[in-house]
């Protein structure tokens, strides 16, 4: 019998940690509950949990503390759970370690979608020599990435991206179902000194749109996320529509 | 109520503009007299009236009082024997300070207490608007909220009774009324936000048009996955300054209105095109159109009673538009709504493509 996977939900709220739970067992996990920060990291640091769900608005303490403690000497995916208006939070707890974030309210399909990527990712990470470049094919519906030639075709024809172009794409290829924030991207493929200027990611994730999308503004495979960054739909095919 | 100690020193550009436009204009009145004629009386009596202006139309005590000596001292100087000398042995001289001085005084108290009413007016003008838009709402959260409680309740009682189709019947709608006081509490928060000062402080950047609708679009598609909405947009990346949330919760709410409200509607577009110096976005539906008589005060919300018909619509479109109102203005951008020759209605708002300061 597979060993299920052990995820932590760090949440003061008992009716909402009582309904993700529920929804968790039902899918397979075995579920932990902290209600506090420092009852969280206690869990954290004994029973080792594969993820995190971390609520940003904990009475105790910061999330963000938790993050910044826990990415110290660990990698566990943290997923991080915030208000709407909150959005520089999200930000900052991405920037700062947290591998991605769901808004309340939310759906459980969608929480479901962000543990399955967040956790898919870690095994990968885990099995994988410590490469930065990606290899392989990467399919998404129609969209297909070949990593080794560096050929992108949609529903068979080729598109043909600059170098910059490709290397973004390649980026949030290498991670499908998880948001990427802008700094992150940025810092990747123009170097840590662009910062502050938004622009030319912009620019080029339009022209990418254009090549790859049928329709920018309703894009299939390359998600916005206003304010935070870009997400690349995800192949999981026990999802209806990519997300 | 008499102004308050640190009223009494209030500078500003405007008013130092005004006192040193109305002083000269005073000086200039008294030269141009004392060519024709010796000023020694007018004099007084120009600057009389220059303070009693200046103290009329400045802010505090300080300007009135300021031009007060000023004037004595320049009517002194220039424009009463001798000339170009100051001379303060002049019979009745500290009466003719006391009399500047006191009409300043005087002026400067009238003024203080005539911004004081308006002021008063309009915060009560606030707070009613404030208590008709908590009564729309206290009134609007009722309906979702007793029906979740009946849907709910029903589901626990009657546990062995209802059949799986029946159940999730009732849960779906739970979920349904759910979201919608989902909507209908950002829109309130929206409100707070709008209300805390006149001139809004919006967090813009200049956000891409196509990225605005896909994330606007995959939210609405979460809630309503039936609806399809036709998307058009320049050919060409536009980048338009904007708080993002707020104009994404404009749509949202003008595309939640397009299904909730417009009777008959199968179809929802949203079109984003290139104006004038502006981004112009258009919600379009095809459904009845919106009754000409509600076309006048759309999107004033909830300013009277009668404007809420019981039963019909106990979902309130008011609040809603007069929060996308809110927002817009916020832009320095227009919000209007028509009805389509072709039948349905459209809202269009714009977007100045300038920050303005």
């Amino acid at each position: 019998m597979k060993t299920k996977q052990r995820i932590l939900i760090v949440e003061d709220e008992r009716n909402i940690a009582s309904f993700i739970s529920t929804i968790l067992i039902a899918n397979q996990y075995e579920v932990l509950i902290g209600m506090s920060a420092s009852d969280a990291l206690m869990k954290i640091t004994s029973q080792c949990p594969d993820l995190i769900l971390l609520d940003l608005g904990l009475p105790d303490a910061d999330g963000m503390n938790i993050i910044k403690s826990v990415r110290e000497w660990s990698h566990t995916p943290i997923i991080v759970v915030s208000a709407r208006e909150r959005e520089r939070d999200k930000v900052a707890a991405l920037d700062m370690g947290a591998d991605d974030y769901v808004t309340k309210p939310f759906g459980t399909s969608e929480l479901l979608a962000r543990v399955r990527a967040a956790l898919r990712h870690a095994e990968n990470s885990q099995g994988s020599a410590a490469g930065l470049t990606a290899t392989g094919i990467f399919e998404c519906g129609a969209l297909v990435i070949d990593f080794d030639k560096r050929r992108i075709t949609v529903g068979g024809q080729e598109a043909h991206l600059t170098q910059i172009e490709f290397k973004l794409v390649a980026l949030l290829a290498r991670y499908p179902g998880r948001v990427l924030t802008y700094d992150y991207l940025i810092t990747h493929i123009w170097g840590p000194h662009v910062k502050g200027d938004n622009q030319i990611l912009r620019v080029n994730m339009a022209n990418i749109r254009r090549k790859l999308e049928e329709n920018p503004a309703q894009p299939k495979y390359l998600l916005t996320e206003m304010g935070v960054g870009y997400r690349m739909a995800d192949m999981d095919p026990g999802m209806e529509e990519p997300s | 109520m008499p102004l308050k100690r640190r009223e009494w020193f209030s500078f500003s550009l405007r008013d130092t503009l005004v006192t040193l436009l109305l002083l000269l204009g005073a000086s200039l009145l008294c030269f141009l007299l004392q060519i024709e004629n010796a000023t020694d009386s007018y004099a007084f009596m120009v600057f009389l009236l220059a303070v009693f202006l200046i103290s009329r139309f400045t802010y505090g005590y300080f300007y009135g009082t300021c031009s007060a000596f000023i004037s004595v001292l320049a009517t002194n100087f220039f424009f009463t024997y001798p000339y170009r000398n100051f001379n303060f042995t002049l019979p009745g001289y500290p009466l003719t300070v006391l009399c500047m001085l006191a009409v300043a005084m005087i002026m400067g108290a009238v003024t203080s207490r005539v911004k004081q009413a308006e002021q008063t007016r309009l915060d009560v003008e606030k707070e009613r608007t404030r208590g008709n838009l908590l009564r729309a709402v206290s009134h609007d959260l009722r309906t979702p909220l007793t029906s979740i409680l009946g849907a709910s309740s029903a589901i626990i009682e009657n546990d062995g009774v209802l059949s799986r189709e029946e159940r999730l019947k009732l849960l779906s709608e739970v979920k349904e009324d759910a979201e919608w006081l989902i909507r209908m509490v950002e829109n309130l928060l929206t409100v707070t936000r709008m209300d805390v000062s006149a001139s809004v402080k919006l967090h813009k950047e200049p956000e891409a048009v196509e990225e605005l609708l896909a994330d606007t679009l995959q939210k609405f598609g979460k809630r309503f996955p039936d609806w399809a909405v036709r998307v058009t947009i320049p050919g060409e990346l536009l980048l338009v300054p904007m708080d993002a949330m707020l104009i994404e919760q404009v749509l949202i709410n003008l595309l939640e209105n397009g299904v909730l409200h417009a009777k008959g509607a199968t179809l929802l577009a949203v079109s984003v095109h290139l104006g004038p110096g502006q981004a112009v976005f258009e919600v379009m539906d095809n459904g009845a159109g919106i009754p000409p008589e509600r076309l006048e005060t759309l999107f004033q919300g909830v300013s009277s009673r009668d404007e809420m018909e019981p039963g019909d619509q106990h979902r309130n479109m008011g609040i809603g538009l007069s929060v996308c109102a809110a927002i817009i203005q916020a832009h320095h951008g227009t919000l209007t709504a028509r009805n389509n020759p072709a039948g349905g209605a459209t809202f269009q708002f714009t977007l100045p493509l300038e920050v303005s300061p």
